[in-house]
């Protein structure tokens, strides 16, 4: 019992990862309605450049951070106007399908050019852990978790207090009424899709930071999003964070508790669960169902 | 219809002479992995083209299936007549439960559920080493037909999946042309207006639902004897993967597209081998481009181009055409 404390330490600590993650496949999943199977390889293409800026251009991890974030947006922007655009108003099919040919283009990409090892995210600060009572946190992780905050609450005022925010609450509520309005939709599709690319790669270079990044991690992240987006309820801000933390500590505990193996399989099972008898999701007010 | 039945019997007959007249085994075994992988888009055909619901859990019943036959040979030591359809039974079991959760989800819902239960499997097979050995995998499965009689070459594994494809062709032709195929369609086309006329959305997305996970426990029964190795790769999303860009590239929701999909796709990866690395960096790059330029697959473009051809433009060709 006396792990307990440490288990929900680490398990938070990864939560706020994987919030941040799906935060961005809720913008692209829930209100764009792209099944986005390229999700992950965002996450993974984060975690690869914030190697590459801070280990060869010799960047400091806060500027690595933000040249990662613009040219990740970049590449957002640049996928949705190519290819996401191209298939949008036909259903899911071409969508899940395009995203597919992307990742499997990033994952093989990536190997291609940097190889299969595994590459560290240079740290802001030295290994070193804080005690908090029973509870010992590294330095690293505090801070990569500060920032994740920070984030999180970055993305939360950009949507709810900018122009840009309210072009995409406005298009996601009627498209067509918005654009009559004189929103342009595409570019606030592919704003919003450029949000979303972009908040799965900063969570990919901070938890780069504390583990290392891979080229082929991408697609158990994809999954594990699509899994908090369905916990948290499709589209729902508070909901990705809320089961993103549900998501990080159920698998700490289960990994502490039960056995480390199947931690993996802990978020398939909730979200069978959830579906089967909840399908609005965890935290949705809105009654949309499956 | 019978230009489609006509069609078929020509592809399976041709294929029947092919061991008798290529004798170079690489061939044989590229045609080998081409009529698996028919087997398989057939399957995953009934649920992506008929029911028109994108499951992306199709692995799921190909690895039971693996499993299964993989297990009852190495354990009971059972022949392959018994092992594969055993193979198909199981997972025609695991498709029935697996569809009563599934099917009543619609949309991007269905598709991350139908997911999850494969990575749940290849997690369990990853894991639960006291019967499948984990990652080790399951090796050494027999390699026998009946008894003792043990295929040997090439060309006997060649029929014996050229008899599976057979099958899974002669089934899938008789529902899709049955009143539950047709039901089927209906469901797909208007989901509400098939309602209105009676027919049950469920119950005939389930019927396809366990033919398809049916028909792939035989392909993943015969994949275990045939490579003799079963592991939990065979719950792969690269499977998947493949499977989907076969039967989208053919055309889904006809039943030769899925066939010239399967040889299409295994013929262009053993072709990109010679590249190396670069190979599935392309194969992602030609998977967007189908998704961009081929929506309706090979055959929507056959059938548009004959649409085309035609002396009058009917409404449908000019409908075909904004699409």
């Amino acid at each position: 019992m006396d792990l307990f404390p440490q288990f929900l330490a680490n398990g938070l600590v990864m939560g706020v990862f994987y919030a941040l993650s799906a935060l961005g496949l809720t913008l692209i999943f829930g209100l764009m309605r792209v099944v986005n199977f390229a999700h992950g390889e965002f996450y993974m293409l984060g975690g690869v450049s914030g190697w590459f800026v801070t280990n060869h251009l010799g960047l400091d991890f806060f500027s690595g951070l933000i040249v990662v974030a613009a040219s990740m947006a970049a590449v957002g922007w640049l996928v949705d106007r190519f290819l996401i655009e191209r298939v949008r108003g036909q259903g899911e099919e071409p969508g899940i399908l395009l995203t597919i040919g992307l990742s499997i283009f990033l994952v093989n990409g990536t190997l291609l050019l940097v190889g299969p090892a595994p590459m560290k995210v240079a740290g802001a600060v030295a290994e070193g852990p804080l005690f908090f009572g029973p509870v010992a946190v590294t330095k690293l992780r505090l801070l990569a978790v500060a920032v994740g905050i920070a984030l999180i609450v970055g993305a939360h005022l950009l949507i709810r207090r900018t122009r840009l925010g309210a072009a995409m609450r406005a298009t996601f509520q009627d498209p067509m009424a918005a654009s009559l309005a004189g929103i342009r939709t595409g570019h606030v599709y592919a704003a919003t899709f450029a949000l979303g690319c972009t908040l799965a790669a900063l969570s990919g270079m901070l938890l780069a930071s504390i583990y290392s990044a891979q080229a082929s991690v991408g697609g158990l992240i994809s999954l594990k999003s699509f899994v908090v987006v369905i916990l948290g309820g499709m589209g729902s801000f508070a909901g990705a964070i809320a089961g993103g933390l549900l998501l990080g500590v159920a698998e700490a505990m289960w990994g502490g508790y039960v056995s480390m193996g199947m931690v993996d399989v802990i978020g398939f099972v909730l979200v069978i669960l959830i579906l089967l008898f909840r399908p609005q999701g965890l935290f949705s007010i809105r009654t949309e169902r499956a | 219809m019978t230009l489609e039945r006509n069609i078929l019997l020509a592809l399976l007959a041709g294929a029947a002479l092919l061991p008798f007249a290529v004798s170079d085994q690489y061939i044989l075994h590229l045609a080998i992995m081409a009529l698996f992988y028919a087997v398989l888009a057939t399957s995953l055909n009934l649920v992506v083209g008929y029911v028109g619901e994108f499951s992306l859990g199709h692995t799921a019943f190909l690895g039971t299936g693996a499993y299964t036959a993989a297990l009852l040979s190495t354990q009971a030591g059972l022949p392959m007549w018994i092992t594969i359809p055993l193979a198909g039974l199981v997972s025609a079991v695991f498709g029935f439960a697996i569809g009563a959760i599934t099917l009543r989800l619609q949309g991007p819902y269905f598709v991350i559920v139908t997911l999850s239960f494969a990575e749940v499997l290849r997690i369990v097979a990853n894991n639960w080493i006291a019967v499948t050995n984990g990652p080790m995998g399951l090796a050494g499965v027999g390699q026998n037909l009946f008894g003792d009689m043990a295929v040997t070459d090439k060309a006997g594994f060649f029929l014996i999946v050229l008899g599976i494809a057979a099958v899974a062709l002669y089934l899938s032709y008789r529902f899709v042309y049955s009143n539950a195929g047709r039901a089927a369609v209906a469901v797909r086309e208007n989901r509400f207006v098939a309602q209105s006329i009676g027919v049950d959305p469920f119950g005939t997305a389930m019927q396809a639902f366990v033919l398809g996970a049916f028909l792939a426990g035989l392909a993943g029964g015969f994949y275990a004897h045939y490579i003799s190795f079963v592991g939990p790769e065979v719950f792969r999303f690269s499977f998947m993967a493949t499977m989907i860009i076969m039967v989208l590239l053919g055309g889904k929701g006809t039943l030769i597209g899925p066939l010239a999909g399967a040889v299409i796709v295994t013929v262009l990866e053993e072709y990109l081998r010679e590249m190396q690395e670069l190979r599935l960096t392309l194969f992602g790059l030609i998977v967007m481009a189908i998704v961009l330029f081929l929506p309706n697959g090979l055959m929507g473009f056959i059938a548009l181009r004959r649409e085309q051809q035609a002396p009058r433009p009917t409404l449908n060709a000019a409908k075909e055409r904004t699409v």
